[in-house]
């Protein structure tokens, strides 16, 4: 008996909201803010991310059945009546949308309570953690996610993807993922680390800018904002407040409907930790 | 972990650098041996620990300490011999001639790795001690073909681990007030085991995640997965 | 522990990071399963640098070559490898930002198929050789008792700078030549020549941060125009301002700049120079604009372009162009741009001209163009390249004047059409020696193939061509150690080259980074003081401070515009029976112009408008692919007077109808695993043609026919939807809403 209640207990304060407390005491709640009308699509994001998290080329037979790896892919658009053969007659009125789209970080995220072995959990800051050793394979959590933002590595892709000394590359910070693993961004989870040691070494809480994530840190119009929510004086908490986006809830109810900030797919109630701020058209 | 250092590029221009690195160390070693006669930092350093806790016996059988403010992680590991290119003693170094562990692997205390000393600290004192030594002269071999000995790894973690060296030192040593400096090999003993007593280092711990999370459950440090895993 | 398995360990523990996520049954597992003892080395430093501490990342400035905008970079450098790269902060081009293909420079620098010994030609193929070998025959060749004579010598290379730069011109020097031919299919050779001669200067710094509107003829400044990332860093400004600065892109099929465009045009390739006119005309005389700034005879010109006239010409309603005109009026400054198509024409420099106008007469310049200075070091300024110097090379080597040709960082063979047949005239020179990293399509028929270091192994200072108000040196200088033993340092070569021919001249210097400390430090103030004797020693510091910055600012005297407006009329292109499209060769910010095809980090991003990925592709509008009855995917045949393409098509209506748009860079016969065989090359079958004014290769001129090849190609692309089906995934307001929202704050 006390094992259901136990399970209820747990179950009604994990699908807590933030706002109420939520289910962890956080430490941190890493953000970010990603600026669609800065947003180039240049895919400058991408290839930093391929660069810093060991992601595996995969190659155009294995690209072409879904498998590509990236964490972070640049997703783009056109707006509909420039699409088919509708008004076919027209060229495009204006430029496509871009949306850089990875691991959205759910605060409910969809993946964790899914998985069999609990090797997708909340880190204390905030993170949708992903345990490689820990992984099974099941591929529940890919299935159960909305943003289709999990990586599925369904073949040593290490074999192929760095012919030495391609290799000498790899990231010491990170593993190489073998097959049978699920995984995804991780807010560059290695950078937050190693950023939190050197605070603590120094005594001291991690600041806002001492870190940066691989995808913000090239960014060449600075479109994307990375930072703690907790931390009232961050860049990234300061856009949340500016643009009004919360988390904590499934409809953002703001002052100003009309200000940019939303979250994707929010009304699934998956308390993602980005907030994208709404492209602009000038015509 | 990662000291985000500028600099400008390590060009080596090794002889001038290392002739000057040998007489710092040569002086260095007199001087360090000639203040070792009267109580001083040399001293502290150098002198073996007062107490010592009766070899490590006392460890597996209850949360009782070696030493105050730190619960020891339990776990026996009975380790095979290593071959190295070099054999290593450690006990001569560290029994024997009184050498700080943090002295030759100085990295611990600044970074995740605690790392194997350059050969050039090696060098240091060998190129006037003791170099009528086979294993001196086999090491001297390395040095004037310009070559460090490939050392073989005895300590080794999984590679999905994260486990950084200057913050356990930092909590069990620096920032307890009950250790000093001159007893880290008692902070080194917890996980890699009397040092002081073997020539080549044999791994006497498991090190496997029991061995750390029963350490962590004693001593109060993370339960968060990805704070270890990578 | 079966066989495969124990490869797998070995093969993890050669790379050192054998993190094989394998499932671990139990948190006490015995030990082997994870980490054997005395299984893997751990090999030491031997006499490490004070600050160099294993586990713990340093970084080094250095600079990005991977396109000759000269950004400042950043690696991380752990373990003696460089694991990552970054913009450098303290450059100001472009201020800690990178590009994909700067952060891809890791895979050049590691990349499996680097050429690791020398080679020579031995009955008819390339044979492995020894360094002696190849430089005496080298110095049999070229040397001072090979009797060549002058202009028989030619270098051949990309965009160069700085001491590099020198150390090439004392080389021809000696030699008695001044042929260096600079090859560089991405140029901005014609709009330089426009500035030059209308504003007295020919790289003026371009403000788009101070620019209310931005109306760009095909100039793809996000994307490779010029200097990107700096562009990158203004349009952000730009677009985050009190008001929200405009974007225009009048181009025939979409770039990335156009991507982003508020309003993209598509123009009718060969008439962008028309529309500039069209415009000019509706300002002078529907908007009432002063026209006196301009002469009498331009005026004219104007006038002949009416709306309708220009409509019909260019193809743009001219409800449209009288709505374009407004804006420019209405969001002064503006800042009018031209480049890419409008300017690959034979008709090239008229069209840039008349853009250029268009500043002149919205009083653009000196607000958002603004008067540069040339720079303080003219030895060392920026030797850009164009595709002139491609065409006067294929001349040269076709009438027999060349009798060694020493070639670098370029790649002729790929880039030139085939109707220069440049391959048989190549071949015809007697004696030709490679510089270069990978075996590409012209190092494979060198005589000498010389393996140089990777732009991550070398010392180098660089100019880049385009600089703001703040001039600068960067520095190149190496993240690790050259990985491969045999290769050499290109400055280190061309100091050896010129020793040979000037025995005792280079007698006092080491090497390459010897001769860069001292070349600065008779440079004064830079090194030394300023009074300082000219044997005093060298401040090291200041040295070591500019290797910190990875930059060196130099001081720039801004010097005034001279503007004169004298422009030509502009004949659009005939309509052709027979080739009634028109090819366009676009190039895109991954593959460049063929130069990054070998990087797979780059093979597999997907292209920024299709997101095609590992080959290439046709893009067409949906009308055209309906008269030729093609679906996505399919194959189409692309005639040219020069020749044919066979490439799978991508459909959507951010092209001209008339046009059919080939992204250059794949297409490679040589040049590595992961380049070699895919896609094809649209500058293959460009037709001849240059820009009248400059020589520039008229690239977007080429005219052809096309046809479905009756089946299915192979095209793999990210996604399978171009839309959002309603979902508020990229969601939009309007500016009218965000300047209510986010104006004046």
């Amino acid at each position: 008996m006390s094992l259901v209640r136990n399970f209820i207990e747990d179950w009604s304060r994990y699908r807590r909201s933030i706002n109420e407390g939520g289910f962890h005491e956080y430490e941190h709640m890493w953000g970010m803010v990603i600026d669609l009308d800065k947003c180039t699509g240049c895919n400058a994001c991408s290839v930093a991310c391929y660069a810093e998290n060991n992601l595996a080329v995969v190659g155009e037979e294995k690209f072409e059945s879904g498998q590509g790896m990236h964490w972070l892919r640049v997703e783009r658009y056109w707006d509909e009546p420039n699409i088919g053969n509708e008004r076919v007659r027209d060229t495009q009125e204006h430029g496509g949308s871009f949306m850089p789209m990875m691991c959205q970080q759910c605060n409910s995220a969809t993946c964790e309570p899914v998985c069999p072995v609990a090797a997708a959990y909340h880190t204390p800051d905030g993170l949708n953690a992903q345990i490689y050793n820990r992984c099974v394979g099941s591929r529940y959590c890919a299935n159960n996610c909305p943003y289709r933002l999990r990586y599925f590595n369904f073949y040593s892709y290490y074999e192929d993807s760095w012919p030495s000394p391609l290799d000498m590359q790899l990231n010491p910070d990170i593993t190489v993922r073998d097959k049978g693993v699920m995984e995804k961004c991780t807010f560059c989870v290695q950078r937050i680390r190693s950023a939190k040691n050197t605070a603590k070494m120094e005594n001291r809480e991690v600041a806002d800018g001492d870190f940066q994530t691989a995808c913000q840190q090239t960014c060449p119009t600075t479109a994307i904002v990375f930072g703690d929510l907790l931390d009232h004086d961050s860049e990234v908490h300061k856009l949340w407040h500016k643009f009004q986006t919360k988390l904590g809830t499934t409809k953002q109810k703001k002052d100003n409907p009309e200000l940019r900030g939303y979250r994707l797919y929010e009304q699934l109630n998956t308390e993602p930790s980005v907030t994208y701020l709404e492209r602009v058209r000038d015509v | 972990m990662e000291a985000e250092a500028e600099t400008c590029h390590p060009r080596p221009r090794r002889s001038l650098a290392l002739s000057l690195w040998t007489a710092m160390m040569v002086v260095a070693l007199i001087l360090g041996n000639a203040l070792l006669a009267k109580p001083s930092l040399a001293d502290e350093i150098m002198t073996p620990r007062k107490q010592v806790p009766s070899a490590f016996s006392g460890w597996l059988d209850e949360d009782v300490g070696p030493f105050p403010g730190v619960v020891a992680p339990e776990g026996t590991y009975e380790g095979k011999d290593v071959e190295q290119p070099i054999e290593f003693p450690h006990d001569l170094h560290t029994a024997t001639n009184k050498i700080n562990c943090l002295y030759c692997h100085t990295y611990a205390r600044r970074s995740a790795v605690a790392g194997i000393p350059p050969t050039s600290k090696c060098m240091g004192c060998h190129s006037i001690i003791a170099t009528d030594r086979p294993r001196i002269k086999q090491l001297t071999e390395y040095w004037d073909k310009g070559q460090s000995p490939p050392w073989k790894k005895v300590h080794d973690l999984p590679d999905y681990v994260r486990f950084t060296h200057e913050r356990h030192l930092k909590k069990f040593l620096f920032d307890n007030p009950d250790m000093t400096v001159e007893r880290v090999d008692e902070v080194c003993a917890l996980c890699h085991g009397d040092v002081t007593k073997m020539t080549v280092a044999k791994k006497q711990k498991p090190l496997t995640m029991g061995f750390c999370t029963r350490c962590h459950q004693a001593n109060g440090g993370t339960f968060d997965c990805q704070k270890c895993h990578k | 522990m079966s066989k495969s398995e124990f490869d797998r360990r070995d093969f993890l523990k050669v790379m050192g990071v054998s993190g094989v996520a394998a499932t671990v049954a139990g948190c006490d597992m015995p030990s082997y399963i994870t980490s054997e003892e005395g299984a893997e080395e751990v090999i030491p430093y031997l006499s490490p640098e004070e600050y160099v501490i294993p586990g713990v990342g340093v970084w080094y400035a250095s600079t990005c070559l991977q396109c000759p905008a000269g950004c400042g970079i950043r690696g991380r450098v752990r373990e003696g490898r460089v694991l990552k790269l970054e913009g450098n902060p303290t450059m100001s081009l472009n201020s800690g930002k990178l590009c994909q293909m700067g952060q891809s420079a890791l895979q050049s620098h590691y990349n499996p198929d680097r050429l690791t010994t020398p080679l020579m030609r031995k009955d008819g193929a390339l044979a492995e050789a020894t360094w002696e070998d190849a430089l005496a025959l080298m110095e049999e060749k070229t040397g001072p008792s090979s009797g060549i004579s002058g202009h028989r010598f030619a270098w051949y290379t990309g965009s160069v700078s700085g001491h590099q730069n020198v150390l090439l011109k004392a080389h021809l020097e000696a030699m008695g030549s001044s042929n260096h031919f600079v090859h560089e299919v991405i140029n901005t050779r014609v709009w330089q020549a426009v500035c030059k001669e209308m504003l007295g200067q020919s790289m003026p710094t371009l403000r788009i941060d101070k620019a209310g509107l931005v109306l760009s003829f095909g100039a793809d400044f996000l994307g490779t125009w010029m200097s990107p990332i700096q562009f990158s860093a203004q349009y952000a400004a730009f677009r985050s301002g009190d008001e929200r600065g405009m974007l225009i892109q009048a181009e025939p099929s979409m770039s990335l700049t156009g991507a982003n465009a508020d309003l993209w045009v598509a123009v009718r390739p060969g008439t962008e120079g028309i529309m500039a006119l069209g415009l000019a005309n509706v300002l002078i005389h529907k908007e009432r604009m002063d026209a006196s700034v301009l002469p009498p005879e331009t005026q004219e010109l104007i006038a002949r372009y009416n709306v309708s006239i220009t409509s019909r010409i260019t193809g743009i309603a001219g409800d449209r162009l009288i709505r374009i005109a407004r804006h420019l009026k209405n969001r002064s400054p503006s800042l009018v741009l031209a480049g890419g198509p409008a300017a690959g024409h034979t008709t090239g420099f008229e069209a840039v001209q008349a853009a250029m106008m268009l500043n002149i007469l919205l009083g653009n310049v000196g607000e958002t163009i603004e008067a540069n200075a040339d720079f303080a070091f003219p030895q060392l300024a920026a030797l850009g390249g164009g595709t002139t110097d491609l065409n006067r090379f294929a001349h040269a080597a076709g009438s027999g004047q060349l009798d060694a040709l020493f070639f670098d960082g370029s790649n002729p063979l790929f880039g030139a059409p085939d109707h220069m047949n440049l391959n048989e005239k190549f071949d015809a020179i007697p004696f030709k020696v490679a510089f270069s990293t990978f075996m590409d399509e012209t190092t494979a028929r060198a005589d000498v193939v010389l393996p140089i270091a990777s732009a991550i192994e070398d010392w180098g200072t660089h100019v880049a061509a385009y600089q703001n108000e703040q001039h600068e040196i960067a520095f190149q200088q190496p993240l690790m150690e050259p990985i491969h033993p045999l290769t050499r340092s290109f400055g280190d070569l061309l100091l050896a080259l010129n020793a040979m021919r000037s025995p005792g001249t280079y007698d006092e210097i080491d090497d390459y980074y010897g001769y860069l400390q001292s070349a600065l430090g008779a440079i004064p103030g830079v090194l030394k003081g300023e009074d300082a004797a000219e044997d005093d020693p060298l401040d090291i510091q200041l040295w070591n401070q500019i290797l910190q910055d990875g930059r060196l600012e130099v001081p720039a005297e801004t010097s005034l515009f001279t503007t004169s407006v004298s422009i030509k009329d502009i004949t659009s292109p005939p309509t052709d029976e027979a080739f009634p499209y028109y090819l366009v060769p676009t190039p895109r910010s991954s593959l460049y112009d063929g130069r990054h095809a070998n990087l797979p980090w780059l093979q597999e991003a997907p292209d920024q408008i299709s997101k095609v990925v590992w080959t290439s592709w046709a893009e067409i509008h949906p009308v055209t692919a309906s008269k030729l009855g093609l679906e996505e995917g399919d194959l189409i045949r692309i005639t040219s007077a020069s020749g044919v393409l066979e490439v799978p098509v991508y459909i959507f209506k951010g092209i001209h109808t008339d046009v059919v748009c080939v992204p250059m860079g794949q297409g490679h016969t040589e040049y590595g695993r992961y380049a070699k065989g895919r896609g094809v090359n649209p500058l293959k079958i460009l037709d001849p043609g240059e820009d009248t004014r400059t020589g520039e290769l008229a690239l977007y001129g080429t005219r052809v026919g096309l046809a479905a090849a009756g089946r299915a190609g192979r095209m793999v692309k990210m996604g399978n939807t171009e839309s959002q089906h309603g979902r508020k995934i990229v969601a939009t307001i309007t500016a009218e809403q965000q300047r209510r929202n986010e104006g004046e704050s």
